[in-house]
């Protein structure tokens, strides 16, 4: 007994049906006919046991039958096929709509702009998420996921250690083979000449079988390289091996430096392996001796899946193993933030881009801009639709007259389907086209503000994302075209034979112009007003707080050293800098002005403000004491840093104006108290006075008052990422070279990463503004685009509809201003109210981007010339869409176009 | 001989899945099958008889499959399927009240107004 409702059951069946009859109709036409085969047989037998003759028995049972042809179309009609049966795609459909497209080449140009862009804009977000979880290039059968900790709290992956990673070699079964590795900085030089640095990878021994990754010369690392005591090995990429040893066949066996250690080239991987991301070489990660050192010796780890293992199975059999607790650790905030981690098996692009598990359709950030692309291909298909039925509506006659010669209203509408689908293919192809151009020739990691992308991912086009876009062509032709079709033709299509009726844009189609008008003009405000602010200076000095210029800003990597050691390096570098000639200061921190700052969740003492919200977050800077007094930035209330500050027991912190008037609102801040419960560091959940005040310095450089910020004082060789602000007399940038040189001098394994003036550095935030900018300006481009084609499409439909009546008044003394008034009335009316609502919104937004506290008035002037520049490119380019319509009223001579109608 | 009926609009429907719900039959069966239920009272006129069976093919009311008729044809037979089976004794119900109603309003006499 079916349990699904009368009303549910039938539509279901019906729907097969019609599926059936879409797909199968050569199948279901045979049928009939030998249904009704057997029906005339059976009948003629009964005759013929009645005493009639063979002959005579056919003959009454086919006459007692009627008519077969007949019976089948009653049988089409009550399937509810008969629609489908009249469909009938022909190359002569394609020939006449490659002869359309010739016809009215303006019409289709904007309506093949407005798809090639529509279709790849919906596209990108789905190609973008399999691009970035695509499996690596050695893994044919994607069977290598990576295994990570996630932390849900913060929503941000959580190290691995070593301890981890041996823990999960023995005890998941799901895994064929399980490695380890760690990304590193080396300062890599051959012979005597000056060292260059290269992304390096320290790896497990089960790495390179793992990922079937084989050398070009010589070998890769094996067992023998990780026993205890063996000698320094290192397997060197194609690029390394061609800039410093110019492609030597002989490599293998000659030798290269890291730091001070001298290794031996034991094999050449091959060009376009890069494991994990971008790595020039390898070396073995050898395991940390003791059981507390592997507990905090960081490595990612990777698995194979077993032959028939899912990846359900294996998260399964991950979950119920658990996140070990950390061995030897009394600290409750380290043992607690370990217990809330989850162990995850992940493709291995997410744990590279630290995405969740879901990837990126897991963010509801990512759906909503999947959403908005889908909005604009539905906007150009909104757009497409109504060139479609302007072009169509020119071809009403010739349409009543095929309807007269026996085309059917189905067979009609699929061949404007046709002639929409030819256009929304060459818009597709050259959307595709142009993407796939655009891919390799724009370099996307320098946009992404990265040196390369990694070597596994990939942007190009694949045959996936073509067929995507071939699919996304047939819907945009289905409502591009059908839709108008559907609407030109159900009116009494016959009535147009004599040519007297007239189609006319309904308030549908007016509702698009002055739309699209409308974001246009908010969409080109917005983009200037973003874009004005992202690269306003003012804002931005008065954001960073220091003269940023001025300072040149690199981050130190000391692989593999001890705390200890760090802090005699540290103390040792940052001496050096400042005995040499030419550095004003050295500022030491975990986040430079202008650079992107960690946030966490902290809690005010008792007496805070009142408001009870416990999930508030605050930027937290780990600084040296001298940073304030090194940056030259003024105490505003309280004191500076003093040298003991940096010991775990003084437990002092300074704030910014930010986080005193964000969260203490504006209140007395020196004396309070603030902690980090949910640190991992029990140290920091205990409370911190603030003993000082200081002003913005780059916490948040597009808006310094959401940027609170806590300054730790901390101390040397705890200060990690360690970044260095060296302000210099001369061009900062001149001095990155002998910034390096003194870093050898003091230990040569230090490598200088990420060497920039601190006024180039941009936050996250700034990349976000520029896309959105970015994005605003190809939305109002496209849109613009778009209402302009729009307006053509009237037009000229008007002109040639109302062809007859603009002679006739001509030939009575109309004037030329009058006759173009008759027909622009309408669409500059349109694009007014576009205008009109545009306009608001678009200042809107400019005046709560531009206007800054204590602003010096020039604010209005901007917002003044931003609207002006917008409200006139909007105007100049709709204009333009009625330049060729007013040259074709104004060259309508009245004898010409009676003649032409009669 | 009994004199022929006229079948009413609508009804040739509930008369084939009375047919269909006898046993499985095909469609010169289901005419044959019809014309013996109704003591040859209704004749269904075959031009009807497949856009019918089709419909209700299509409501998912009967289901057909291809078969081997007892002259050893290949034939296409019908059969009720649940939800058939549930639309029929809706309509027969529907069927009887109306039937009922009209009998009633026939027989009515002169002391009943």
């Amino acid at each position: 007994m079916s349990l699904l409702p009368q009303w549910l059951a039938e539509l279901a069946a019906r729907t097969r049906a019609l599926v059936r009859g879409l797909t199968q109709r050569a199948t279901l036409e045979r049928e009939m006919r030998d249904e009704f085969e057997h029906h005339i047989a059976a009948r003629a037998d009964d005759l013929m046991r009645s005493g009639l003759s063979a002959s005579d028995a056919q003959r009454q049972a086919r006459r007692e039958f009627g008519h077969a042809n007949t019976h089948r179309m009653d049988a089409r009609d009550a399937m509810g096929l008969t629609p489908i049966a009249q469909l009938r795609f022909s190359w002569l459909d394609v020939r006449l709509a490659l002869r359309i497209l010739r016809k009215h080449p303006m019409l289709n140009i904007a309506a093949i702009i407005a798809l090639a862009v529509g279709i790849p804009v919906g596209l990108a977000p789905a190609h973008l998420a399999r691009a970035l979880e695509a499996s690596l290039p050695s893994d044919a059968e994607g069977r290598v996921r990576a295994i990570r900790h996630w932390d849900p709290l913060f929503s941000r992956v959580a190290p691995t250690s070593e301890a981890d990673f041996a823990r999960w070699s023995v005890a998941v079964k799901g895994f064929t083979s399980v490695a380890a590795f760690r990304s590193t900085l080396a300062a890599v030089a051959v012979g005597e000449a000056s060292p260059s640095q290269y992304s390096a990878a320290q790896v497990s021994a089960s790495l390179f079988p793992m990922l079937d990754a084989r050398p070009t010369f010589g070998r890769t690392l094996d067992a023998r390289d990780f026993a205890a005591g063996a000698p320094d090995v290192v397997v060197i990429g194609h690029g390394l091996w061609s800039a410093q040893f110019a492609r030597d066949r002989n490599v293998v066996g000659r030798s290269l430096r890291i730091g001070r250690r001298l290794y031996e080239v034991v094999g050449v991987m091959p060009d376009g392996f890069a494991f994990p991301s971008n790595e020039a070489l390898w070396i073995p990660l050898r395991a940390a001796e003791s059981g507390g050192a592997a507990e905090r010796s960081r490595v990612q780890v990777i698995g194979r899946l077993a032959d028939a293992v899912s990846d359900e199975r294996a998260q399964a059999e991950l979950s119920a193993l658990g996140v070990a607790p950390l061995v030897g650790s009394s600290d409750a905030g380290e043992m607690e933030a370990r217990a809330r981690l989850r162990a995850e098996v992940v493709p291995f692009s997410l744990l590279f881009l630290g995405l969740p598990a879901g990837g990126l359709d897991a963010l509801p950030e990512f759906r909503y801009v999947q959403l908005l692309m889908f909005a604009l291909l539905l906007v150009a298909c909104g757009n497409v639709a109504m060139l479609i039925f302007a072009r169509t509506a020119t071809r009403l006659r010739e349409l009543a007259i095929r309807n007269a010669l026996g085309a059917s209203r189905t067979r009609i509408v699929s061949q404007i389907f046709v002639e929409a689908l030819v256009l929304a293919l060459v818009g597709a192809g050259i959307g595709v086209f142009a993407v796939d151009w655009a891919i390799g020739k724009v370099n996307i990691a320098q946009l992404a503000g990265e040196v390369a992308l990694p070597y596994w991912l990939s942007l190009e086009l694949t045959g996936r994302s073509v067929v995507s876009a071939l699919a996304l062509a047939a819907v945009s032709a289905t409502v591009a075209g059908v839709l108008p079709a559907i609407l030109i033709t159900g009116r009494n299509i016959a009535s147009h034979l004599s040519g007297a009726s007239r189609v006319r844009f309904g308030r549908l189609t007016a509702t698009l112009v002055v739309a699209d008008i409308a974001v246009s003009v908010a969409a080109v405000g917005m983009a200037f007003a973003v874009s004005q602010h992202a690269t306003d200076l003012r804002v931005r000095d008065q954001a960073l707080g220091v003269p940023a210029a001025e300072y040149l800003a690199v981050e130190l990597r000391i692989p593999d050293e001890a705390v200890e050691d760090l802090a005699i390096d540290q103390r040792e570098f940052v001496a050096a800098l400042q005995r040499e000639g030419g550095v004003r200061s050295v500022a030491v921190s975990d986040a430079l002005p202008g650079m992107d700052h960690r946030s966490r969740p902290y809690e005010l003492d008792a007496a805070a403000t009142g408001a009870e919200d416990d999930s508030r977050w605050v930027r937290t800077v780990n600084a040296d004491v001298e940073y304030f007094r090194s940056l030259d930035a003024p105490i505003r209330q309280g004191r500076d840093f003093e040298r003991g500050d940096a010991d775990s027991a003084a437990r002092v912190v300074i704030v910014n104006t930010a986080f005193v008037a964000q969260a203490l609102g504006g209140g007395e801040a020196i004396g309070r108290r603030i902690r980090f419960p949910s640190s991992a560091n029990a140290n920091d959940a205990r409370w911190y006075e603030i003993v000082g005040v200081v002003g913005h310095l780059g916490v948040n450089v597009m808006n310094a008052e959401r940027g609170e910020a806590v300054y730790i004082p901390t101390a040397p060789g705890q200060v990690k990422p360690l970044r260095i602000a060296v302000r210099t007399t001369a061009e900062p940038a001149q001095f990155v070279a002998r910034l390096r040189e003194i870093a050898r001098e003091v230990n040569p394994d230090i490598v200088i990463d990420k060497a920039s003036l601190l006024s180039d550095l941009r936050q996250a935030d700034w990349y976000l503004v520029m896309g959105l900018a970015l994005g605003l300006v190809v939305l109002a481009v496209v849109l613009i685009a778009l209402a302009t084609s729009g307006l053509y499409a009237m037009l000229s439909l008007a002109v040639s509809e109302r062809a007859r009546e603009i002679g006739i008044r001509a030939a009575l003394g109309a004037t030329r201003g009058a006759l173009l008034l008759t027909i622009l009335k309408r669409p500059l009316m349109q694009m007014g109210i576009g205008a009109l609502i545009g306009l608001p919104l678009a200042a809107r937004f400019l005046y709560e981007l531009t206007t800054t506290p204590g602003g010096d008035g020039s604010t209005a002037g901007a917002i003044g010339v931003a609207l002006a520049l917008t409200l006139g490119i909007v105007l100049f380019v709709a204009l333009s869409s009625c330049l060729v319509p007013m040259r074709r009223i104004l060259g309508i001579e009245a004898s010409e176009a009676m003649r032409a109608e009669s | 001989m009994p004199q022929s009926a006229e079948l009413l609009a609508g009804n040739l429907d509930l008369v084939i899945l009375k047919a269909v719900s006898l046993g499985e039959v095909h469609g010169y069966g289901v005419l044959l099958r019809i014309e013996q239920i109704s003591g040859g009272a209704i004749l269904v006129q075959q031009g009807a008889l497949y856009p019918a069976l089709y419909r209700l093919e299509q409501r998912g009311l009967i289901a057909g499959r291809w078969g081997t008729s007892s002259n050893n044809r290949r034939a296409r037979f019908y059969s009720l399927t649940a939800q058939g089976r549930k639309q029929f004794s809706e309509e027969m119900q529907s069927w009887q009240r109306l039937v009922d109603a009209i009998a009633l309003s026939l027989t009515a006499t002169p002391n009943q107004v």
